[in-house]
């Protein structure tokens, strides 16, 4: 301002064009954004695919370390374990492989694998030390959007992919038959069962079995299945035998199968097999099987039909072809006077009487049009000798009143019947049996009953295998009653009987039965021992049994009953005592205390205890056990800081203060780290010390 | 009139009016127009060059690496087995947990206040000393100057969460027993840290008293 001078030109630099205005340091952020957002996707691509899975209880599923494994191999972890908002369930969420989930199908199961103790054997032992994981199981391939599942409280019967037929059992009760007990053909484990339900109306108990690939090929309507759990003693004509299974079905139960004749039908949707008893009755079942295609048909009885159950065997010349279905009263007053007569609906397996295959009703009802005429009757037989069940019997009575099937329009044909001649058969003997129904026939009978099971328990004793002459002598003697004249006059049915109880004897002699019974039971000392004494007495019996074999045939029926009488007195006293007779009750009694020890084994109480201990053992012996390792390492290496401390302290003074109190911090470190090698050496030593703690 | 009362001081004649460049380096002062200092070599600026356009790309930098320092974990612990996860947050969340209120403050001021505060300081000069800006133009040059300082001390501070988790790493591996490691947020952190101090030194701070030269009558 002060001098005059022209005003300062303004030169503006060019202008530079924007982007050579940009610095290279832009760079960076861009850098950092990238790497930013690679690491982003990076772990949005490791995610997985979050999926939910509904479990009844998540027992030691732990958020972040349980883990979901398939064919063993780890495709996911837990991430997180909530309730249902009802707090009714508990979900475990979890994330797995983005490759598996592409795969995995709405069927896909889950279930949480732990530690378990049971009679076939221990499962899940690796679980006690790394902890429980979570198993799946799907056929991969059907990839499908669902991801909630509902996770099984058990291992599935049946793996994925895993090939073989899914039945249906039914039965009337459980009591012998748990969840996972195995399905054996021949010996051989073939399949499982799962847990048996009852059926809506609760009269019966149904449940699923998985019958293995090339095993499943067995299954036609003609299996037949049966519980083959525990043991079975029994004790009859024949012995006594004891059946005992495979160990594992002598605890969680077990069924066999077999098929048992070969024109069975392959299996429809839907079929449920029965679950028979035993072995026999399911062989002797062949009728039930093909109930299907049974034809019904009614008797009318006139007399009693008491002892005739639902159930019971129709029999041709001996042959089981159909059972009782159903008795009733029918109201007949056709000939005008009222009358009450029994009904009973027999089914007939046209099979079982030898008409072909694909025989029906018509058929069958032909077949019998034919045999009445012929002179086929139903009667009402007893079953055996020894027990007041009936049977409805065929019979073939070429001399018979001629009668009609009768085939109304609108019920079952009716089959004519012939009064059975069985029920009193003591009245038919002339006047001798009529004077013998005047007697106490009942007790007698009774009391024979008792004389037939004690007979047989003497003479399966020792001293009847000592004395078999005596026994010949009996079994001559009653040969010999058994040809008398007045025998003879008796209905087959009781020289069947008497043919029956020579069988027995028989076969009582020359199976040797007390062998086996001191064999398996200790107890049987106490029937040597009780026996020997009564074999003592047994020439009077046998001298009783003379005397009234004697006046028998003298027809001497008041004596004879008197010594009968007096025979079943001498008898009873001989094999009726005290010992003898508590014998039965401690054997039922024993068995009855193993069959509750059983139940209360596979009731799961022991095994679930066990289970659970172990599963709350894991934790800590998963930290502790998995800690043992690294514990020599840590005490080698304070060790080596001892060593180094010990060369750091001898650069000091020999003699200072601070030598000395370091010394003294240096022995204690150096007893720590040999107390700390110690409790590794204790924890390698005995690693049981780990889970119970000592 | 002095000290007290800064704003009544009259501008001072700056370099640049003075056709002056003062070395950076040596602090020798040539005349305009030179593009070396004669005495050692340095390029001479009256102002730095694209000054705040490195700032700005250093502190974006800084912003962009500081989201994955909070979101991934900065400590991975592993105890028999088990490892846990914790972000900055979280472990300061933790530390309130256990009670130990004084480290939670140190962790929580070192890691969170002062990166976060650095970047709204650094954002704060280089928007207001950019030409023709019109925040608070010619007041409070010195405050400027000051929260300069400040932001250009106490960067280094903010690294103490690095350095405790790289000891803790180094330290605190005993195989099974305990391991630490670093996460992905430990580098992130730590450069989210360094670009921060980049972008400080970035700053010219000759262009705070620029806005004064606007106000100068």
């Amino acid at each position: 301002m002060s001098q005059q001078e022209p005003a300062a030109m303004r030169i503006d630099p060019p202008k530079r064009a924007f982007w050579r205005n940009l610095s290279m340091v832009w760079l960076v952020p861009i850098v950092a954004l990238a790497v930013s957002l690679g690491i982003a996707w990076q772990t949005y691509a490791a995610r997985g695919v979050q999926i939910e899975i509904t479990f009844q209880n998540a027992s030691g599923v732990t958020p972040g370390e349980t883990t979901i494994r398939y064919r063993d191999v780890v495709i996911g972890t837990v991430e997180d374990v909530h309730f249902t908002p009802d707090l009714a369930q508990v979900v475990v969420k979890a994330s797995i492989d983005r490759a598996v989930a592409e795969t995995l199908p709405e069927d896909a199961q889950f279930w949480v694998v732990q530690p378990e103790v049971s009679a076939r054997g221990i499962t899940g032992l690796s679980t006690v030390l790394s902890g429980v994981y979570i198993e799946a199981s799907f056929p991969p391939g059907e990839a499908s959007e669902v991801r909630r599942f509902t996770g099984a409280d058990a291992p599935p019967l049946m793996r994925a992919g895993q090939e073989g037929t899914r039945i249906t059992l039914r039965t009337r009760d459980a009591n012998r038959i748990s969840e996972g007990a195995p399905i054996l053909f021949r010996g051989i484990e073939v399949g499982q069962i799962e847990a048996p339900r009852l059926i809506l109306s609760g009269d019966s108990v149904v449940f699923d079995a998985f019958i293995e690939a090339p095993h499943d090929r067995r299954l036609t309507t003609a299996t037949r299945f049966w519980d083959t759990s525990g043991f079975n003693v029994s004790l009859g004509a024949t012995g006594l035998s004891l059946n005992v299974g495979n160990l594992a079905a002598l605890v969680t139960g077990g069924i066999a199968f077999d098929t048992v004749f070969s024109n069975g039908e392959p299996l429809n949707p839907g079929y449920v097999f029965d679950l028979f008893p035993d072995e026999q009755t399911a062989r002797q079942s062949l009728f039930r099987g093909v109930a299907a295609n049974a034809v019904e048909i009614a008797v009318e009885f006139d007399g009693s039909v008491n002892g005739l159950t639902t159930g019971a065997a129709v029999r041709f010349r001996g042959l089981r072809v159909g059972e009782v279905r159903a008795i009733g009263a029918v109201l007949s007053d056709d000939s005008g006077a009222r009358d009450v007569r029994l009904r009973t609906t027999l089914a007939i397996d046209p099979q079982a009487l030898g008409l072909p295959d694909g025989a029906g009703a018509e058929e069958t009802l032909a077949f019998l049009e034919e045999a009445v005429a012929d002179g086929m009757r139903a009667r009402l037989a007893t079953s055996s000798l020894f027990t007041a069940a009936l049977i409805v019997e065929l019979a073939e009575l070429p001399d018979a009143a001629p009668a009609t099937l009768e085939r109304p329009e609108d019920s079952l044909a009716i089959m004519p019947s012939v009064y059975s001649e069985l029920p009193d058969f003591t009245a038919t003997a002339e006047g001798v049996l009529e004077r013998i129904n005047a007697l106490p026939v009942e007790d007698l009978l009774n009391q024979a009953i008792t004389l037939m099971a004690s007979v047989e328990a003497v003479v399966s004793s020792e001293g009847t295998r000592q004395a078999p002459d005596a026994a010949l002598a009996l079994i001559e003697d009653i040969r010999g009653l058994v040809g008398g004249e007045d025998t003879q006059a008796l209905p087959g049915e009781l020289r069947e009987g008497l043919a029956e109880l020579r069988a027995v004897v028989e076969e009582l002699r020359l199976r040797g039965a007390i062998d086996r019974l001191a064999s398996v039971l200790d107890s049987a000392d106490t029937i040597a021992a009780n026996t020997a004494t009564a074999s003592a007495d047994f020439p009077a019996l046998v001298q009783d049994m003379q005397t009234l074999v004697d006046r028998a045939q003298g027809v001497e029926i008041e004596e004879l009953a008197a010594a009968a009488t007096r025979l079943l007195d001498s008898t009873e006293e001989l094999v009726g005592s005290e010992q003898m007779r508590e014998l039965p009750p401690a054997l039922a009694g024993a068995l009855a205390e193993v069959q509750q020890v059983l139940a209360a084994l596979r009731e799961g109480e022991a095994v679930e205890n066990v289970n659970r201990t172990l599963a709350s053992t894991r934790s800590a012996a998963d930290s502790v056990a998995q800690a043992m390792e690294s514990l020599p390492a840590l005490s080698a290496r304070l060790d080596r800081l001892v060593t180094q401390a010990d060369s750091l302290i001898a650069s000091y003074g020999a003699r200072s203060d601070f030598n000395a109190e370091a010394l003294d911090v240096m022995r204690e470190f150096r007893a720590t780290a040999r107390a700390v090698t110690q409790l590794a050496r204790t924890i390698e030593r005995n690693p049981n010390s780990l889970l119970i703690g000592r | 009139m002095s000290g007290p009362v800064p704003q009544q001081i009259p501008p001072a004649l700056t370099a640049r009016a003075a056709g002056l460049v003062a070395c950076e380096s040596c602090g020798r002062v040539h005349r305009d127009g030179i593009a070396q200092c004669q005495r050692c070599g340095a390029a001479l600026h009256s102002r730095r060059p694209g000054s705040l356009q490195k700032v700005w790309a250093w502190l974006f930098a800084g912003i962009v690496v500081y989201i994955p320092a909070n979101i991934y974990p900065m400590l991975l612990t592993t105890s028999f087995g088990r490892t846990t996860e914790n972000t900055i947050i979280g472990g300061v969340i933790e530390l309130i947990d256990y009670g130990s209120f004084g480290v939670a403050l140190i962790v929580f001021v070192a890691s969170v206040l002062i990166p976060v505060g650095k970047f709204i300081a650094i954002g704060y000069l280089a928007l207001v000393v950019r030409p023709g800006a019109r925040i608070g133009r010619g007041s409070g040059l010195r405050g400027r100057q000051h929260l300069y300082e400040v932001v250009e001390f106490i960067g280094r501070w903010s690294m103490i969460d690095v350095f405790v988790v790289a000891i803790l790493a180094a330290l605190v591996q005993l195989d099974f027993a305990a391991t630490i490691s670093p996460g992905i947020a430990a580098v992130s952190f730590s450069l989210s840290v360094a670009f921060t101090m980049l972008a400080a030194q970035s700053f010219d701070p000759r262009l705070i008293w620029d806005a004064e030269e606007g106000t100068a009558p």
